[in-house]
């Protein structure tokens, strides 16, 4: 077979259907990548526009451009569109398009969840855009804290479109960090051990797992205050026995993490990007994987540092303010790590190295204030004023905004295959760096006097006038500045000069293909021995076109492609992956009329929506078997791997196990709002202890404990040749004992709406009830796969899929009966 | 601190500009290593944060409200968009909008709130705390010379926000006095 | 993944018990434990206790980081493992430090 036909081959087994058609169905890396950040700039460009008004309204005193109920909704919706529907998407998108090419691999671990990600994104920022346009967007800031934003002090339907938006996008969040972590760890090219993986892949790599621990709490926050606003369950409201700092401190757990979220995929992109602009390889690799890892722990003991004006005892600020400033420490390593890398090469200065340089400067001038804040007394004063919109904006403009900016004039060739013609780019960088600079030093000076965040206006005695305007004409030629980029980008791709295939002489293996990239990426998969494959052999490409890789015969119309054991990066799985499917669009749009139904009180629709989401799940797993035992694919010469689904340790399994460990988290600062609630919140004791009956913990505490051992039995069973099914119905029968209890500590806890105490053991017991039923589900599904002969003693990947969601279960019942009784026995 | 950023970020910005000067690496990567990564990378941050944090943690014991003899005791519980101060030395007496306070004397804010959260800030006198429902936090405040000094809430709290700012009047011994005398009256 | 793991652990460990001293401390003001021991006050040897077994504990993680069976095979997670693992003792070491000087409940 040449190199010709290949192409032909895979690209009719990898193509997205044509026109509308495949844009609803594709569920291939290359569609979905492009798709994220096509729309995360779209978002960009109405979170830019927002910006304007705000800039425009601040340009003068007393100004009447908009009045606060207006005024408060813009910049609501410039935060929350700029954190939640720009940054984040663009860094999934950003990954999604790039991981499967720079690891060396076809697809990432789940294509459908993918495209499920996405849509639920485009349909919960949609519902975002939505209320802007009818003038019912939130309007209580972007952290929104309560008592502000509960019922009582607004009351419309503002902030409920906040907290069921965004937690549905958070959706696609959590979808993207358990793909891209399972992509990083499993789908790579053979060889590829983890000293070998291009940076850009660690960070990938922590980025996913920060979100996997940094969204639960947020979405935990949202969920509680919806149930406040909705049901009247008091989780923030002090006279109920709530606080609204637990608010606080959930937001920030989320919120201080999610700023290195951002800016880890930036410095991955600085970290692939520079050493090319440098001709050379990046400075102390080792240190700057360490350094990362070090940020992204750290970033999660920094959260009270947004909280030091709240009154917590000094020690404890004196902790955070501690932490606050060692995590300079991994960022300082990094920085300078990047500049040791320019000194050792040779810096050309091409575009995407301006927009790093652009960075440089930016960015650390951003972190010396963020220093500045870190010191307590400091912050005491400039907690709240512009000095720290400023600071903030120099940290996330120079920290994400310019190296994305490098990082799409680096990979734009990529995309496009082609060249940039016209030299316009140049001048739109002058002028947004201009511009951000002027905009935003202007922006400290004001906050240094006093000028305090969202006011609406000011008057003339306050004497900013003369700073405000000229931060307002800096930020219209940051605008115009934006806008020429976009221009730039549109004419690069509309103007076909076709451009060279490595026209940056990269060594990471995504331009060791052609461009534009196809849908199948490699036509051959790359044995790599080093960091950098294309520079050591720099006709890669062409040998990987001709076959001369892993899995160069494509078969039965099979999306194929093989995962590597973690460490090594030895062959140890052939996967076959999903073709084209509309059911991630279908389901997203259920998930949805879900999200939508509690928006809107419209409750009877919602019990709908979720039967429909667990169809679709079951049909979307279903579809994954087979009846017969796959026969071992010889994926190269001498190299004979076995099917994924006879694995122990399946894709899927990896899958479920960072998706846990999302949902362990969720769990985690639920207890953590307990005991929070109990030693701080005003109003505790609670009136009355829950004293439900004994004989439901029992039963409950039995179900959790005969679960996980069922399980063993049936896959101890299965791999004999027995029949599993005594085993999983005995798991099912202790997941629906510990639904049993669960249901009966929510329907006894005492006074949900009375008191915070009620209303958390009511959230406790939903939550063990849904993984109840979550497992009672799986156990049905698993028993009906082997009834339908999905499974044999080869085939066994379901069942320690399964087998996890039931210890998970186990844990996590134990310990809702515990916080449920113990208080109650021991008062 | 900001000149010591100023340096820190001028010694970052020639780094930078000599990068594009200077062509034979200094050594090989070990010695690179120890210099970037080791050096400028681990060893300068530390020290530097280091030092600032302990100046920082001084300074905020000495700002703590302390138990004193001297101290006079008030309340401020704020609402949309209004301040009442009440008083220890002067029961029943009530203000809106303006905080009587004698000059000399160190003078403990005890700050709550009726409705939403909302933050306690006079700049000339000190930092900001904010107001809490269900909670009292104590800001320490001390006014060297008699006078009006400007106050404002700092935490965002809705549409009036804004225009939500309060006066701080400082008044002599005698003043003072006779501020706290017309409550007896 | 017991090569992720060995770069992760330490870090992880330094998380855990900087929540658990500041939850510590929490339980504290919150409840209004005092007393002295010894002359010192109760929460001042709670917390430099608490303080001194996080420092003990990362050392300990550290040690182990370097001993030959349980060190990473790779030189890379080796080496990698080491920085985080002296990281995080860095980190109990530095963020932890003010219960031994600063006032605990004001």
């Amino acid at each position: 077979m040449n190199a010709l036909e290949r192409h032909r081959r895979l690209r009719a087994i990898w193509a997205s259907e044509p026109g509308m058609r495949g844009w609803l169905s594709t569920v291939n890396h290359n569609d979905l990548g492009r798709m994220f950040l096509l729309t995360a700039f779209v978002f960009f460009g109405i979170g830019g526009l927002l910006a304007m008004l705000i800039r425009a309204q601040l340009a003068t005193p007393h100004s009447a451009f908009a009045g606060p109920q207006i005024y408060n909704q813009i910049f609501t919706m410039h935060g929350t569109i700029m954190m939640f529907l720009f940054a984040i998407p663009c860094f999934e998108g950003l990954a999604i398009y790039l991981l499967p090419k720079i690891l060396g691999t076809r697809d990432l671990a789940f294509p459908r969840l993918t495209a499920y990600g996405y849509w639920c994104y485009v349909f919960g920022g949609v519902m975002l855009l939505v209320a802007m346009l009818l003038g019912i967007a939130p309007d209580a800031g972007w952290f929104i804290y309560p008592p502000l934003s509960g019922a009582i002090h607004s009351p419309g339907i503002n902030t409920d479109f906040w907290l069921i938006g965004i937690t549905f996008v958070e959706i696609s969040a959590i979808a993207a960090a358990v793909e891209i972590t399972v992509s990083v760890l499993k789908y790579r090219a053979p060889g590829m051990a983890l000293d070998k993986m291009p940076i850009f892949a660690w960070y990938a790599l922590i980025t996913a797992l920060m979100i996997l621990t940094g969204f639960p709490p947020l979405i935990l926050g949202s969920v509680l205050l919806e149930l406040e606003r909705a049901f009247g369950l008091p989780f923030f409201q002090a006279e109920l026995g709530g606080d609204s700092l637990l608010w606080q401190h959930l937001f920030w757990l989320f919120g201080h993490p999610e700023v290195y979220i951002i800016f880890l995929p930036a410095a991955g992109v600085i970290s692939t990007v520079l050493p090319v602009m440098c001709r050379t390889t990046l400075l102390g690799y080792g240190w700057i994987v360490a350094a990362a890892v070090g940020l992204a722990f750290l970033s999660f003991g920094l959260w009270v540092h947004h909280m030091f004006t709240t009154g917590i005892p000094h020690m404890g600020l004196a902790f955070f303010s501690a932490a606050s400033t060692l995590v300079a420490v991994p960022t300082a390593v990094q920085i300078f790590a990047w500049i040791g890398t320019m000194w050792k090469g040779r810096p050309e200065l091409h575009l995407p190295m301006l927009h790093i340089l652009g960075f440089f400067c930016t960015f650390v001038i951003g972190g010396l204030t963020g220093v500045m804040v870190a010191v307590v007394p400091f912050d005491w004063q400039a907690h709240d004023t512009a000095f720290i919109t400023a600071h903030l904006h120099y940290v996330l403009f120079g920290g994400f905004v310019f190296p994305i900016l490098a990082g799409v004039y680096y990979w734009l060739p990529h995309v496009t295959g082609q060249r940039r013609v016209f030299r316009l780019g140049e001048v739109a960088f002058a002028l947004v760096f201009l511009g951000f600079h002027v905009t935003f030093l202007a922006m400290h000076w004001v906050g240094l006097m006093g000028q305090r965040r969202r006011i609406p206006t000011y008057a003339p005695e306050d004497g900013w006038t003369a700073i405000n305007l000229i931060s307002s004409v800096g930020s219209f030629v940051l605008a115009i500045g934006l806008a020429m980029i976009l221009i730039d980008v549109v004419l690069h791709v509309l103007i076909a000069a076709r451009g060279k295939r490595n026209p940056w002489r990269a060594g990471t293996l995504e331009w060791a293909m052609m461009t534009p990239p196809p849908a199948y990426t490699f036509a051959s998969l790359p044995q790599v021995d080093s960091r950098t494959p294309l520079a050591d052999d720099p006709h890669l490409a062409v040998r990987l076109a001709r076959g001369e890789g892993y899995l160069a015969t494509p078969r039965e119309g099979a999306r194929e492609t093989l995962c590597v054991d973690i460490a090594s990066g030895r062959p140890d799985m052939h996967v076959v992956y999903p073709a084209n499917t509309r059911l991630p669009v279908t389901m997203s749009a259920l998930t949805g009329v879900f999200f939508l139904s509690l928006l809107v009180k419209f409750y009877w629709t919602v019990p709908l929506a979720l039967a429909g989401v667990a169809i679709l799940a079951c049909k979307w797993v279903w579809g994954n078997g087979r009846r017969e035992d796959p026969e071992p694919v010889q994926v190269r010469e001498g190299i004979t791997l076995a099917n994924a689904a006879t694995a122990r340790r399946s894709p899927g399994w990896w899958g479920t196990l960072f998706l846990l460990s999302a949902d362990a988290t969720f769990f985690g600062a639920l207890l953590f709002g307990f005991a929070f609630l109990w030693t701080v919140a005003p109003g505790w004791p609670p009136p009355e202890w829950f004293a439900g009956a004994m004989v439901m913990a029992g039963i409950g505490g039995f179900g959790a404990l005969i679960g996980p051992a069922a399980m063993r039995q049936a896959i101890r069973a299965n791999r004999r040749g027995d029949t599993a099914l005594p085993g999983i119905g005995l798991a099912l029968v202790g997941a629906l004992a510990v639904a049993a209890a669960c249901a009966a500590v929510m329907v006894q806890t005492p006074a949900p709406m009375g008191h915070a105490y009620g209303a958390t053991l009511l959230v406790l017991g939903g939550y063990g009830l849904f993984h109840a039923g979550l497992g009672a589900l799986m156990a049905g599904f698993l028993a009906a796969r082997v009834l339908r002969g999905f499974t044999s003693r080869v085939r066994q990947a379901e069942f320690s899929i399964v087998s996890l969601w039931i210890d998970y279960l186990s844990v996590i019942g134990l310990l809702v009966l515990l916080a449920a009784y113990l208080p109650g026995l021991l008062s | 601190m900001l000149a010591g950023g100023a340096l820190i970020f001028a010694l970052v910005m020639v780094l930078l500009l000599l990068s594009f000067t200077r062509r034979a690496p200094a050594g090989g990567e070990a010695r690179q290593l120890r210099v970037w990564v080791i050096g400028l990378g681990l060893v300068f941050p530390l020290a530097v944060l280091g030092a600032l944090l302990a100046y920082g943690l001084v300074i905020g014991e000495r700002l703590l409200a302390r138990e004193e003899p001297e101290v006079i005791r008030v309340s401020a519980e704020a609402r949309r968009w209004t301040w009442r101060f009440t008083y220890e030395d002067a029961p029943g007496r009530r203000t809106e909008g303006v905080l009587h306070i004698p000059a000399g004397r160190p003078v403990d804010v005890a700050i709550t709130t009726a409705d939403v959260i909302h933050s306690f800030w006079v700049p000339r006198l000190a930092g900001k705390l904010d107001a809490i429902p269900g909670h009292v936090n104590t800001l320490r405040i001390e006014a060297d010379r008699p006078g009006t000094y400007r106050g404002l809430s700092a935490e965002f709290s809705g549409a009036g926000y804004g225009g939500f700012t309060f006066l701080v009047s400082a008044h002599d011994a005698a003043g003072w006095a006779a501020f706290v005398e017309d409550t007896e009256r | 993944m017991k090569d992720i793991l060995r770069i992760l652990i330490a870090p992880l460990l330094w998380l855990a018990a900087f929540s658990a001293v500041y939850g510590l401390l929490g339980l504290i003001c919150g409840h209004g434990i005092g007393g002295t021991v010894l002359g010192l006050s109760l929460p001042r040897v709670l917390l430099i206790a608490a303080y001194g077994l996080a420092i003990l504990l990362q050392a300990a993680l550290l040690a182990a980081l370097y001993h030959p069976r349980l060190a990473a095979r790779s030189g890379f997670v080796r080496f990698v493992s080491r920085i985080t693992g002296w990281a995080g003792l860095v980190a109990a070491g530095y963020t932890l430090f003010p219960v031994a000087v600063t006032s605990s409940c004001l």
